[in-house]
């Protein structure tokens, strides 16, 4: 029942672009939705691309192949969107913004038109650009039985869990490079709120709410990046308990910038687990506090509550911090949808 | 010959190529410590830049034919079990490797492969308060460095305060374990070394003989007395 309309989207550059609205009724079906639009994508393909994108559901090799890195280095496997034909990729994208909210879909063509900019730029359509974004599947869509959906390529790795209404988007990477561009007229920031609303939530600690937050030592990179999945670290910095509750308002809406990148339904469960365990989640901070208004913020953070990990990384390759960011979002309980396949 | 060294060649001119993507002038070394009651695990990742890969390469491939051999691998995991130290409530520990894994040159020239080690430590008995000191010193004029404590899996011990120096090259973590008994060191476990060890035991028999040798002579001396004819 499809209650939700594809139709042409204001897309940055000449990427062809999906925008779904759902009304509250059609959210409630989110999975016959999204079931409709996987085996739409499928009908689209060919045998051979077929046996590329579809992986068992218990595949763990391919369950783990994802990075930060451009996929020339990264040998993601799947079916990119240069492989694809108008209509398939047409499908494929209709698929990816069916599991994703409004906003997340926009979040994540911002950053795969930024990778398109570095090409242009670069001049190396090998390594860089919107062709080099990669689909897969693991198992089969299914109403009711879990299933995965997988979307990356350079700064980009969608790792979707979905079953029934639910939808898993841990463990997740977005990044950019650049942070910051401008596309027909419009300043374009992919993880510019991610930035802004950190830098709010700094500014509204007072200064023994600070002394805590703000970590002495200098966190260069992910602590839990790519390749690091089952890893709990000791959380650091200030704990929520210890924010009013307008900083810990704030909190949850920074958080949201990462659990609203799926479809409402999911989000909505999400951040109610969220909020379950925000007493004891822990914001901190690491560099420069000051911020040019309308640029990023240089510095690293984390959240870290009992079932997430937030990291933002500023990247010192290219020059300037404030251009290239790489973001990680974990939940150390139920990564890869854990929950739903083991007892 | 030839065409290794050509090969390494064209390695290195490769690197030139766009820096965007990649780690350049740093050598990123991230490491995560589990404690147990018994044992220090700690893992390091390693990923040079592409401009520091030759000085890696050269520490590496010492024998410059382009390949990192078995005993290379070795040889570099060894330098790099030297320049980091571990110590618990100022014991210095004894790290032994346990595991390791070398991308290839090819992936490590193109910034993206990560050389993986993994060394335990075996951690002798002590109280309930515990303090764990890591430094590591590898290469650090091109070092950028992370130490993170994981969330120790029993859940007799919590983990508490971190502490750093400003580049993570100087880590501290105190911790608590509960029901910990007071126990002899156990030779298996302990890194304070068999010598002092013998030396204990040889003293212990020591003084066992020396008690054994005065209890003999005070009964042969108790036996002569009784033996003597009385003068009364």
């Amino acid at each position: 029942m499809n209650r939700w309309r594809i139709g042409r989207m204001c897309g940055i550059g000449s990427l062809v672009v999906v925008c779904l609205s759902t009304t509250p009724a059609a959210a409630q079906q989110t999975a016959p939705r999204v079931v409709s639009a996987a085996n739409a994508f499928l009908s689209t393909l060919d045998e051979a691309q077929r046996s590329k994108v579809v992986f068992a559901f218990d595949d763990s090799v391919q369950r783990a192949r994802w990075s930060n890195l451009p996929t020339t280095m990264s040998r993601l496997a799947g079916v990119n969107l240069g492989e694809m034909n108008p209509a398939q990729r047409s499908a494929a994208l209709a698929l990816l913004s069916s599991v994703l909210s409004h906003r997340g879909f926009e979040k994540i063509q911002q950053i795969v038109e930024a990778d398109e900019l570095l090409r242009v730029n670069e001049r190396s359509r090998a390594m860089f650009g919107r062709d080099l974004y990669y689909f897969s599947m693991l198992g089969t869509p299914s109403v009711d039985k879990p299933w995965m959906l997988q979307f990356g390529g350079h700064h980009l790795s969608l790792n979707i869990t979905i079953a029934g209404e639910q939808g898993i988007l841990t463990p997740s990477l977005t990044g950019a490079q650049p942070a910051l561009y401008t596309a027909n007229g419009r300043t374009v920031r992919p993880l510019g709120q991610e930035s802004d609303k950190a830098v709010a939530l700094l500014n509204s600690l007072d200064a023994g709410q600070r002394a805590q937050a703000i970590l002495s030592f200098d966190v260069r990179d992910l602590v839990l990046g790519p390749g690091q999945d089952g890893k709990i670290i000791q959380p650091e910095g200030l704990r929520a308990s210890a924010m009013t509750e307008q900083q810990r308002a704030m909190l949850l809406d920074l958080i949201s910038e990462w659990s609203g990148i799926v479809h409402e339904s999911a989000a909505a469960a999400r951040m109610a687990e969220i909020r379950a365990g925000l007493a004891d989640t822990w914001f901190a901070w690491s560099g420069p506090t000051d911020v040019t208004p309308g640029r990023n913020i240089s510095a690293y953070y984390r959240i870290q509550g009992p079932n997430l990990v937030i990291e933002y990384a500023p990247q010192a390759l290219g020059g300037d911090r404030t251009m290239h960011v790489h973001a990680m979002y974990r939940d150390p309980t139920n990564d890869y949808g854990r929950k739903l396949t083991r007892p | 010959m030839k065409a290794t060294v050509a090969g390494v060649g064209a390695i290195i001119l490769a690197v030139a190529t766009p820096a965007f993507a990649h780690r350049l002038d740093e050598y990123l070394q991230a490491t995560t410590i589990a404690v147990e009651k018994d044992r220090v695990r700690t893992e390091i990742r390693l990923t040079p830049g592409v401009e520091v890969f030759p000085v890696i390469l050269a520490a590496i491939d010492t024998d410059r034919n382009g390949v990192f051999s078995e005993a290379e691998q070795q040889a570099y995991a060894g330098r790099v079990q030297r320049d980091l130290s571990l110590a618990v409530d100022d014991h210095r520990l004894r790290l032994r490797l346990v595991s390791s894994k070398f991308p290839t040159i090819q992936e490590l020239s193109q910034g993206l492969g990560a050389i993986g080690l993994v060394f335990d430590a075996d951690v002798p008995l002590g109280g309930p308060e515990r303090r764990l000191v890591f430094e590591n010193r590898h290469l650090s004029g091109i070092g950028v460095y992370l130490v993170n404590g994981l969330v120790p899996s029993d859940p007799d011990i919590r983990a508490g305060t971190q502490r750093r120096n400003r580049r993570q090259s100087h880590y501290e973590l105190d911790y608590v374990q509960a029901r910990v008994a007071p126990a002899p060191l156990s030779p298996a476990r302990s890194t304070i070394g068999p010598g002092w060890l013998g030396g204990a035991a040889l003293s212990l028999l020591a003084s066992i003989m020396f008690l054994w040798r005065r209890r003999a002579a005070a009964a042969s001396a108790a036996r002569a007395r009784a033996q003597m004819p009385s003068r009364a």
